[in-house]
């Protein structure tokens, strides 16, 4: 019996091995996906677009931490041009598994663009049907505020 | 009285005119700062029977900002005098209906109930934008700094600057842009 099983995970390892070297897309690059609307017919295109980050990015002096720690900085919810590196367009926090920072950092990061969002700091990162000026918020919301860091409850 | 010696008394005892402007700013902190120029505490000759305080102009008040949800917690509380009077406004509400009063009800409030502070107030000259008359603003020769700096939003950088600003993290080569 267990030798069956064995056989049954070698062969579905084999399986995985054999998926994992043919694809139809060519893998590992950056994809951009455009939808054009001519008359009737809806026109999806995928586009390997390059993410412009190369140049100008920091070199990890201490590859096996993340960037967020190794760089050493005390990040602020107002520090928007590190924090739009993080988020999508639409203003969503991007996933572990795409900023590749640690537990800690990720959480840390996100809350600070909860934060520098709920400011009114990153107006044109915001969901489609956002009013995206902060003036225009409902309420209490309207107005100008701002937030401690120390508030940041992380372990 | 030698000339230095009677320009020195003309400046000790002139009232300056000092400027600040209350964009992003903590209307409670600033308060505590404030009122040391409106009583004139930071000058050397201080005493609280001498009239030595400097004027105020503070410009764009509807632009205060409070910590984290504070303008729906904060409350002001006023009473009629008459049974059923008490009413309570949230600080937003307030700063709706004029947006100096929070700023000036801080003032007024961080400064000790005494007979001067009525006329201590009468130099605070508060106005919710940038307009201010321009014989009041021919008598500034002193700016108050901020006390935390005006934050920056994104889409007041240029593309560029965004762009070119060192990046801390390179998108995966699998990632799909939305
Ligand atoms: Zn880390």
């Amino acid at each position: 019996m267990n030798t069956i099983f064995k056989q049954i995970r070698n062969l579905r390892l084999n399986i995985n091995f054999q998926n994992k070297s043919i694809s139809l897309f060519s893998p590992l690059r950056l994809k951009e996906i455009n939808e054009t609307q001519n008359k009737n017919e809806l026109i999806i295109s995928g586009h390997i677009v390059n993410s412009g980050r190369e140049p100008y990015l920091l070199k990890n002096p201490h590859p096996t931490v993340c960037p967020v720690c190794a760089s050493g900085l005390d990040i602020k919810h107002t520090d928007v041009l590190i924090l739009s590196q993080f988020v999508r367009t639409d203003g969503c926090m991007l996933p572990r598994r795409t900023t590749g920072l640690c537990r800690r950092s990720q959480k840390r990061i996100s809350t600070l663009v909860a934060m520098a969002q709920k400011s009114g700091l990153m107006p044109n990162l915001t969901p489609a049907n956002s009013k995206k000026d902060p003036k225009k918020r409902y309420g209490w919301k309207k107005y100008n505020k701002y937030f401690d860091e120390s508030t940041i409850k992380i372990r | 009285m030698s000339v230095l010696k009677r320009v020195q008394q003309w400046a000790t005892f002139a009232r300056i005119w000092h400027l600040y402007d209350a964009a992003w700013q903590n209307p409670f902190y600033s308060a505590e700062l404030l009122k040391k120029y409106l009583m004139g505490a930071h000058k050397p000759i201080y005493h609280p029977m001498n009239d030595c305080g400097d004027h105020v102009i503070v410009i764009n008040s509807s632009d205060i900002a409070l910590p984290g949800d504070e303008w729906k917690k904060r409350v002001y509380f006023h009473h009629t005098g008459y049974p059923g009077g008490a009413s309570w406004t949230l600080a937003w509400e307030l700063h709706k209906k004029d947006p100096t009063l929070v700023l000036k009800k801080a003032v007024y409030n961080s400064m000790d109930g005494n007979l001067q502070r009525r006329y201590t107030m009468e130099r605070l000259h508060i106005f919710p934008d940038a307009n201010v008359p321009s014989n009041l603003l021919s008598n500034i020769s002193n700016q108050i700094k901020q006390l935390r700096p005006k934050p920056k939003r994104l889409d007041e950088y240029t593309e560029k600057e965004i762009q070119e600003f060192p990046k801390l993290i390179d998108l995966p080569k699998n990632h799909i842009l939305r």
